[in-house]
């Protein structure tokens, strides 16, 4: 260990910190746009100047170490005034389009401005013109004149996709973000770009224009898109979720997450849920609540023994699989209980970065469960029983991301030859609604609107907290237990968020963290 | 004193850029001695010395050499003839002239580093040298001069000439490296420096052209010899590259510590007739300009420029008559590091816009009156701020020029003209 001195306060750090790095760990503000602690070092927007006792020269806290006794200070009239001044050059040729502007209310420029800026600009000549509303790829749109060159997202499409799309094209103040001939920035992790983008230059398609972000809560959760568990943000309103950003876990996703897991939100909103609870009976279709109708499932269910089988995906919490799986084997009475795997050809798979093949939040937690309970039948015995008509009514719970089980049809029909089929998800589907005879569609709730526990593909278990409530009367797993004993639920309260202790190791030692995703 | 033809020796005589003519004037001759050297021994005697960088930046080349690191890694020797410094043009003459005295001085420089491959990036504007040192190293290759064993010495040494695309940044010695590897021209951030970690980010040394043809010179006439020249802190002699408003502008060798005026007036044969001095820049656009008077005083060594504030740089003496508008002078400098900047460094990349488009106002009458102040702020708030001194090379020139020429761009603001030329605009002054 180190010691040194910032702005006055003596601090140990570890040896081969940088100065910006000890800044961040002792928790004091210091201007910066282009360092970024999971890239590289670039060094170029020249703002984390720092005055260090002994060097005429002002010098950059990213790129320099600290030394034994060294004594830093941000804080000199010397440092404002570059500071400052740093702000304004990035400031000249940017367009004044704040209030059109998708990254107001977030921006690099305008936290900075507010903090360590507040001058009139001088700046009366003409704005150098560049490339606006640039196609990059399908996921992100550029912005040339609002770019301020920090090349973050050209640094992350070179170290972290290793895809190398993107580059500076031009130089000076006629530099550009650009892409090459022919090959857009298409590679899965495309929106990392925008969020590491400390200005309004990269958008995404998905978000932009469609909220402006002081009309957002967040909450913190844990992304289902698949068995690696990155920590997430989450960003809601009254009309439900809007868009999902990384927070740091050094331990699970670092700072990064896909872009398909950003679209994870999409199926927890509204348009694409199960609103109420459907009993199809021959002609007959009631609409009924959850609650309602999982009750009148329970009254059937209770000691009707082997003739009822349940089906579950990797979808749900340790503790919903432990209440449906203890219902099923002592109440009910069964152990044909089956594992719903998705396109298991793939199902191993490894992107090298994050996302898996296993397409479940919890596939281990079911596993775990199941053999607790010492289940083990396989698939096929399941595809035996329906033709032979020894199970007669089947339960099934999931998948609540329906487009990753490419199967999903092909399974809906061959589930739907049990004479009595309840099917429990969140998500509104065509092949569930075309299915006749005995049926009972009941509404799930999604990830965003329960508690509890989902253990990744290494094993660590990740907890899960209520962020908003999108479909009123959805019920949990556990939730669909008590109404099949026909017991009364308890009302529960949604707290947004999760508590420090909740969210584990990783996430309490992340050293770089803001007030704001992965800023 | 007078001219000291002592690396150009030979200049005048047209067989010296062959391998034989080079050979018959004794060339090659110094190799075969510092072959049988110690590398050690060379860098002891560079140091003793007190050559300096002639690129511009004036670091003494035998402490250079002394800050790579021995870690058993290969190392480079890079010649930087990336000559870009507006008005300069002595590296152009000497490759022109006498190729193989880069090329000998190249192989004992690298023999002393222990470097086994070398190259001469070279200016993608030099046609005309790069043919002619293509043809040199070949000549040099056939010889047994580069290649395996050279002169049975048990040495290697690869030499490839690298031409660029002709970006003045490329000049900067990490802007060098960038290129040389194939990137985009850009400087690259310090420290790792390239002693410890250059191209390919191994230990790798930069010089110029003019300091590594010297070093054949140190070898030969050994550190006193070469001290005969120069002072004490500046020694040696150097090529100048006089341009301007004087009779006979050129490159012209001197010792260092020769009078500015001598050069001025006895080499280049005075101001053209009826012409006063008005202002030298006297290390290539990026130096502070000096006045008339202050020319008067200065002498061509590194100490003495650098205390009347400016620099010796790559020895390009721009001189100024008083024919010569400074707002438009400026306007020409401001133009061409607004061209040139990289666009890595945020002060610079802005910076230097901002300061053309308002030095360029006040050139077509548009100025303000809060311009020439504003300049100084933006200039001073350049200096120092960035990965490399493409930012202060285009701050300096301006508060100098603003602030010893401030007349000039008052007037200019004020009447919307100039207070040399009067009303002519800038473009037909220039067509």
């Amino acid at each position: 260990m180190l010691k040194c001195t910032l702005n006055g306060r003596e601090v140990e750090v570890k040896e081969g910190t940088t100065i910006i790095e000890a800044f961040y760990q002792n928790k004091i503000d210091i201007a910066h746009y282009c360092w970024h602690p999971g890239l590289s070092i670039a060094g170029v927007c020249r703002l984390c100047m720092v005055e260090i006792e002994g060097n005429p020269r002002l010098q950059i806290a990213c790129n320099t170490v600290v030394t034994e006794g060294m004594k830093v200070n941000n804080q000199s009239a010397k440092v404002k005034e570059a500071v400052k001044w740093g702000l304004d050059f990035h400031l000249i040729n940017h367009p004044l389009d704040c209030p059109i502007c998708d990254q107001a209310g977030e921006c690099g420029l305008q936290d900075q401005y507010m903090k360590y800026g507040q001058y009139d600009s001088e700046m009366a000549e003409a704005k150098q013109k560049k490339h606006k509303v640039v196609d990059l790829g399908p996921r992100v749109v550029l912005d040339s004149e609002r770019c301020i060159l920090c090349s973050r997202c050209v640094r992350f499409t070179d170290e972290v996709s290793k895809t190398n799309e993107l580059g500076i094209f031009n130089r000076g103040d006629r530099a550009e973000i650009g892409t090459f001939n022919g090959k857009p920035l298409a590679n899965k992790y495309s929106i990392n770009t925008v969020d590491i983008c400390p200005v309004g230059a990269l958008t995404s398609k998905d978000f932009r224009f469609r909220q402006r972000v002081w009309f957002l809560k967040d909450a913190e959760t844990v992304c289902t898109g698949c068995s690696t568990g990155c920590n997430v943000k989450v960003y809601y309103n009254r009309e439900g979720l809007f868009r999902v950003k990384p927070v740091y876990n050094s331990e699970v996703n670092g700072h990064w997450m896909c872009d398909e897991g950003r679209d994870v939100y999409k199926f927890v909103n509204k348009e694409s849920r199960l609103l109420d609870a459907r009993v199809v009976s021959g002609v007959k279709s009631e609409h009924m609540t959850a609650f309602e109708a999982a009750k009148r499932v329970g009254e059937k269910l209770k000691g009707a023994g082997k003739t009822v089988g349940l089906v579950l995906t990797g979808s749900y919490t340790v503790e919903e699989y432990e209440a449906i799986l203890s219902y099923f084997k002592t109440e009910v009475g069964t152990d044909r209980v089956f594992h719903w795997i998705n396109n298991p050809e793939s199902f191993e798979g490894f992107d090298g970065l994050l996302l898996r093949g296993d397409r479940n939040p919890n596939t281990r937690g079911l596993v775990q469960a199941m053999q607790k309970h010492g289940l083990t039948a396989q698939w096929k015995e399941l595809t035996e029983a329906l033709s032979t008509g020894s199970i007669q009514t089947l339960v099934v719970a999931g998948p609540e991301n329906q487009v990753w089980f490419p199967d999903f049809k092909v399974k809906v029909a061959e589930l739907s030859k049990a004479t009595r089929l309840i099917w429990m998800t969140s998500g509104k589907s065509s092949a569930l609604d075309e299915l006749k005879g005995e049926v009972t569609l009941i509404p799930m709730k999604s990830y965003i609107e329960k508690s509890g526990t989902f253990v990744n593909h290494t094993g660590r278990a990740q907890t899960i907290r209520p962020v908003t409530s999108i479909v009123k009367g959805a019920l949990s797993l556990t939730e669909v237990v008590t109404a099949f004993r026909g017991e009364a639920l308890q009302g529960s309260e949604v707290v947004p968020g999760r508590s420090e202790n909740e969210v584990g190791r990783g996430r309490i030692h992340n050293e770089f963290t803001l007030s704001r995703g992965t800023w | 004193m007078a001219e000291s033809k002592y690396l150009t020796e030979h200049y005048g005589k047209p067989e010296y850029c062959t391998l034989d003519g080079y050979k018959k004037l004794g060339g090659y001759q110094v190799l075969e001695k510092a072959l049988k050297m110690q590398p050690q021994q060379i860098i002891d005697e560079v140091k003793a010395s007190g050559l300096r960088g002639r690129g511009g930046a004036g670091f003494a080349t035998g402490v250079k050499w002394g800050f790579l690191p021995n870690n058993g890694e290969p190392r480079y020797l890079l010649c930087n003839a990336d000559e870009s410094e507006p008005g300069t043009f002595k590296d152009r003459l000497m490759m022109e002239r006498a190729p193989h005295q880069l090329i000998e001085g190249m192989i004992i420089s690298a023999f002393a580093i222990k470097a086994k491959k070398a190259y001469i990036y070279i200016r993608g504007e030099y046609t005309g040298p790069a043919a002619i040192l293509e043809k040199a190293i070949a000549e040099a290759k056939a010889a047994g001069y580069l290649g395996k064993n050279i002169l049975g010495s048990g040495f290697d040494l690869d030499l490839d000439l690298y031409i660029g695309a002709g970006a003045y940044i490329c000049g900067e010695e990490t802007g060098m490296i960038s290129s040389l590897e194939g990137l985009k021209g850009q400087p690259k951030l310090k420290p790792p420096f390239p002693a410890v970690q250059g191209y390919l980010r191994k230990p790798t040394i930069v010089n110029n052209v003019e300091t590594l043809a010297a070093v054949t010179y140190i070898i030969r006439d050994g550190a006193a010899g070469y001290r005969k020249y120069g002072t004490e802190k500046s020694a040696g002699t150097k090529l100048f590259s006089i341009s301007g408003n004087v009779n006979k502008p050129g490159t012209y060798e001197v010792p260092l510590g020769y009078k500015l005026m001598d050069l001025i007036n006895i080499e280049c044969g005075g101001m053209k007739p009826g012409r006063k001095l008005k202002a030298v820049v006297p290390g290539g656009s990026s130096a502070p300009v000096i006045t008339a008077e202050e020319c008067e005083r200065a002498t061509l060594d590194y100490e003495c420029l650098a205390q009347m504030g400016t620099m010796l740089g790559s020895g390009a003496i721009i001189v100024i008559d008083d024919s010569n508008c400074m707002v438009d002078v400026l306007s020409t400098i401001t133009h061409f590091y607004h061209h040139e900047s990289c666009g890595q460094c945020t002060p610079c990349r802005e910076g230097t816009g901002w300061m053309e488009k308002i030095v360029h106002g006040i050139v077509h009458g548009e100025g303000k009156p809060g311009d020439i102040d504003l300049l100084l702020k933006i200039a001073d708030q350049m200096k120092g701020r960035t990965i490399c001194a493409l930012s202060d090379a285009a701050a300096l020139p301006v508060l100098s020029f603003v602030t010893k020429f401030r007349d000039e761009f008052e007037y200019f603001i004020r009447e919307k003209k100039s207070k040399v030329r009067g009303g002519q605009i800038y473009a037909q002054m220039h067509a």
